[in-house]
């Protein structure tokens, strides 16, 4: 094999390691989540909640409340600002406790409540719960950049969710209760999934067959999908919920304990992540939804199949809607019918305040698991504030069109540099 | 050359789109190492030929063989294995994604699971430092001037085989300079010559005329999608070719003593404009349109000029010089431009784009984008004629008179002589491509108008609409309208304009008059002391 044409290697210096961190889409995201941690931090170390853990008292420990006097009282026949000091008498051995370390004693259980502060952003059950409530869209956000980098849209993601959540319920409540998790994971993930791949598959089927926008198609499966998830328990059980899994799929596996939190969900979310990146930035396949979204005749006159790609993309986007139905029956031991109510606009918003763009041709996995994560600091953010919930939507809406303001400011900023 | 036998040969080519018959029993043979042209007016069907030999649209009838095999009609990839390559007209690229990605879209290399993008740059890199070396293939595509994307498009058709063999037999450059500046031009019809030395076939569709006697050596004339005749290029004149496309004989100007510094085509452009002979407009009164130190940010560097009433003043200059960046800074579509710009007393700059229309400045765009900034394709005839002047005929509240419009709009058609079957139920996209630019100036000759802003006003039409539109553009300033034209066509720009002002690097390098306009005079003014005009 020979050389033919030594091409002249262009000389491209790289910017500095800094520069090009900073030069990527994700790190003003990381950025923003950062910032907001740290204020978060801030303001929960200032202001901590006063939270009460229960000391453990050895058998056969008597209570006593002693003024400030030494006096002993009995429970009950003394205000609470005269005790002075609470001590645990065992046998011979005595502890005391300062009132001031004391949260409370309840007497008729015998438990005596140490007082402690709990930074309420930076604690480990936060940080995990905001993780988990992000992971159940993320996973399908992940589906969701793939459609939008095609320059589609899917809005029937909360439908088959829904829908998903609903069947594999029927199946999980099916099996015996004592079911081991070998059998009851494999059973709900297979059927959950093949719901989701099926709607998905019947998105992209009939928006590339029949040549309609799948903004219309989606639509209508968003209500079509919806109406059976509340037909079908409704006409089969008279009920909206469907519950009683097997142990072993709930707390056995998807809302397993790990050190007093239950990070199930977010695994799966960080796992599909990753996997969607690779998909996306390293194979052929990942290549040409760019090429498709970038310009679709283009793509065509390259030989790529179209309409395929598109169809696999709505499948896989179905499939994960699919996925994340199943963490969240595993995790909430039950599927009502509002499930994943609204979640294609929380979906989409994560999608876009990840970075992609609407017209196709651009968007990243990363952006879009970050985009969901910034999503639910803001909900953490209004929770810590003590913030009524119903202020949310306005927040969550501003957020977006800012997001999606500064991320074309940027993109501007760069072409015209270029 | 004439003595090798064909290697592609498309015989009795019938296409037809909707009730347009598009090809009709078209036969042409092209040799191997030939720059073979497709030539005829608009919808003549040149670029219909050149994709059906490419298999992008399927003949109804006819057959394509290469090398004795027969094409699998409308089948993009039996001809794409046929080594036949197609550079697409509209730059069918991907501008998202990397020079190296769009050049190996189609077979994309892999390493395992993944795309091998090392490999990929490595590739891209061979194919396209062998054109133009300085390209980065790493880059964004949408990043790169459009000469350097079209240099790519045709840079992705050179693959090889592993022995160094080129894979490509044959390349259908389709209008491959109809977006590039004149430099940008030369180059790739420098690359064409040197690709059809190598022995490829190239399939040159253009409606350039100036291109098919630089680069071509045989052409094809098409007219209403039947074949005319297939002529030597070295063997056939100007006239002639015209006359086989659009079936009639314009008569050739006589070599004109006074104007012997001008091109033959410079001076039939003349006659048809009806200027030859004719001396320049006198500048009479006062400047209509006053510019003074237009400055924007990496586009325009302190421009000033003055334009009379009744004048064309033409703006020359290479692709990227600034000349449609002084367009869009004097109709208010740049907000950073600053300096002045007067029509009458009155200051406009930075008032916005309804200031610039009140004044009385009327922008005709580009076919290139006639699709974007030009026409409404989902409305009648009637409303992109009135759009900028609805408001200004309506009754109260904005209510529409029909009447009044109705006898605007054909008192326009009429006078623009633009073919259209009904006033409001035919959309833009309906007409032709010379009647939509027809279309297009015609919403500006309203009794408000005094100063007309005209952008490529022919491109992409055909000559006989070409005609038309000179003759407009000349009677309009006859009527006193003061036309400010950019035009890459040098022809068209000496023909049409009294004074020409050349532009390079978003400054005014100077202006031409009467004996210095030619050709040579621009372009040296366009290039003065320019190391880093070339467009990148």
């Amino acid at each position: 094999m020979t050389q033919a044409n030594p091409a002249p290697q262009s000389a491209s210096t790289k910017p500095p390691l800094i520069k090009r961190l900073l030069a990527h889409q994700e790190s003003g995201l990381i950025l923003v989540i950062i910032l907001m941690s740290l204020g978060l931090t801030l303001y929960g170390a200032v202001r901590p909640v006063e939270t009460k853990t229960a000391i453990e008292l050895p058998e056969n420990a008597q209570v006593l409340l002693l003024d400030d006097q030494g006096t002993v009282h009995e429970s009950g026949t003394i205000a609470r600002t005269k005790i002075h000091t609470y001590r645990v008498q065992t046998g011979e051995d005595s502890k005391d406790y300062p009132a001031s370390e004391i949260k409370n004693y309840d007497s008729s259980t015998g438990i005596l409540y140490r007082a402690t502060k709990l930074n309420p952003f930076l604690n480990k059950s936060n940080l995990v719960l905001v993780s988990k409530d992000a992971s159940f869209f993320a996973i399908i956000a992940v589906g969701m950049t793939g459609v939008i980098i095609l320059a589609g849209i899917d809005l029937s993601v909360g439908s088959i969710y829904g829908l998903s959540a609903i069947v594999g319920a029927m199946a999980l409540q099916a099996l015996p209760p004592e079911t081991g998790w070998i059998v009851a994971v494999p059973v709900a993930l297979l059927v959950c999934i093949t719901v989701g791949t099926l709607c998905g598959l019947a998105n992209g089927s009939m928006s590339v067959g029949l040549g309609v926008h799948p903004f219309v198609i989606t639509l209508g499966m968003m209500a079509i999908l919806r109406g059976l998830t509340v037909v079908i328990p409704q006409e089969l059980y008279g009920t909206q919920s469907i519950g009683g899994f097997p142990t072993s799929f709930t707390t056995g596996f998807f809302k397993a304990e790990f050190y007093g939190v239950y990070p199930v969900p977010v695994i799966i979310m960080i796992l599909c992540g990753i996997a969607g990146w690779f998909v996306l930035s390293k194979t052929v396949f990942g290549r040409r939804v760019f090429a498709i979204g970038g310009n679709e005749v283009a793509a065509k006159y390259a030989g790529i199949p179209v309409g395929k790609v598109k169809i696999l993309v709505y499948t896989i986007t179905g499939a994960l809607c699919g996925l994340s139905a199943c963490a969240y029956l595993g995790y909430y031991g039950a599927a009502e019918t509002n499930a994943g109510n609204a979640y294609e606009l929380q979906v989409i918003a994560a999608t876009v305040i990840g970075g992609a763009s609407l017209m196709g041709g651009r968007g990243t996995i990363i952006g879009a698991v970050l985009g969901a994560i910034i999503i639910q600091l803001i909900n953490n953010t209004l929770i810590i504030f003590k913030v009524d919930t119903s202020y949310n939507q306005i927040v969550m809406g501003a957020a977006i069109i800012i997001a999606v303001v500064i991320d074309q400011t940027k993109q501007r900023i760069q072409a015209r540099k270029a | 050359m004439s003595d090798q036998t064909p290697n592609l040969i498309a015989s009795n080519i019938s296409k037809r789109f909707g009730i347009t018959q598009a090809l009709d029993d078209v036969s042409v043979s092209f040799l191997p190492g030939e720059v073979h042209a497709l030539m005829g007016e608009n919808g003549a069907g040149k670029s219909t030929l050149g994709k059906v030999i490419a298999g992008l649209h399927a003949q109804n009838s006819g057959s394509v063989t290469i090398n004795g095999r027969t094409l699998e009609p409308g089948s993009l990839d039996d001809a794409f294995h046929a080594g036949i390559r197609i550079v697409h007209q509209e730059l069918a690229q991907c501008p998202n994604l990397s020079v190296a990605e769009n050049l190996c879209l189609h077979d994309l290399p892999t390493k395992g699971m993944t795309v091998d993008f090392h490999e990929m740059e490595r590739r891209a890199a061979a194919l396209v430092h062998q054109l133009d070396p300085d390209i980065d293939v790493t880059k964004p595509l949408g990043y790169l001037s459009p000469g350097r994307r079209q240099i790519c498009q045709i840079a992705a058709s050179l693959d090889k085989e592993e022995q160094g063999n080129m894979i490509a037999k044959v390349i259908v450059l389709d209008e491959p300079t109809s977006s590039l500046s004149i430099s940008e031009a030369s180059i790739l019809m420098g690359i064409t010559r040197d690709l059809a030395a190598q022995g490829l076939t190239i399939i040159y569709v253009s409606h350039r005329m100036s291109e098919i006697f630089t680069c071509c050596d045989r052409v094809t004339i098409l007219r209403d999608g039947k074949f005319v005749a297939t002529n030597i290029v070295s063997e056939i004149d100007e006239p002639t070719l015209v006359e086989q496309m659009i079936g009639r004989r314009i008569a050739t100007p006589e070599a004109g003593a006074h104007s012997s510094n001008q091109s033959a085509e410079t001076m039939a452009l003349k006659v048809e404009a009806g200027t030859i002979g004719e001396s320049p407009h006198e500048q009479r009164g006062d400047p209509i349109l006053k510019i003074r130190d237009l400055s924007s940010p990496g586009k325009l560097d302190q421009c000033s000029l003055d334009l009379y009433p009744g004048e064309v003043l033409g703006i020359g200059g290479l692709v990227g010089a600034g000349r449609s960046e002084l367009f869009d800074a004097v109709f208010n579509i740049d907000k950073r431009a600053k300096g002045s710009v007067r029509v009458g007393e009155k200051e406009i700059l930075g008032k916005g784009i309804r200031a610039a229309i009140e004044a009385g400045i009327g922008l005709g765009y580009v076919p290139e984008d006639r699709r974007i900034q030009g026409l409404f394709f989902n409305l009648g005839i009637d409303e992109n004629i009135l759009a900028p002047i609805m408001k200004r005929i309506s009754g109260f509240a904005g209510i529409r008179k029909q009447s009044d419009e109705i006898d605007t709009v054909k008192q326009r058609i009429n006078r623009f002589q633009i073919k259209t079957a009904s006033l409001t139920q035919t959309t833009p996209g309906e007409l032709s491509g010379g009647n939509q630019q027809k279309l297009l100036i015609a919403r500006w000759m309203t009794d408000q108008t005094k100063v007309l802003l005209l952008d490529e006003p022919t491109r992409g039409i055909d000559v006989g609409t070409k005609s038309e539109i000179y003759k407009l553009i000349r009677e309009a300033a006859d009527q006193g309208l003061a036309i400010l034209l950019v035009s890459s066509e040098m022809p068209e720009l000496l023909a049409l304009s009294d004074r020409i002002l050349v532009m390079g690097e978003g400054q005014i390098k100077g202006e031409l008059k009467d004996s210095d306009m030619t050709q040579t005079n621009i372009l040296t003014l366009a290039t003065k002391e320019t190391a880093r005009t070339t467009a990148g």
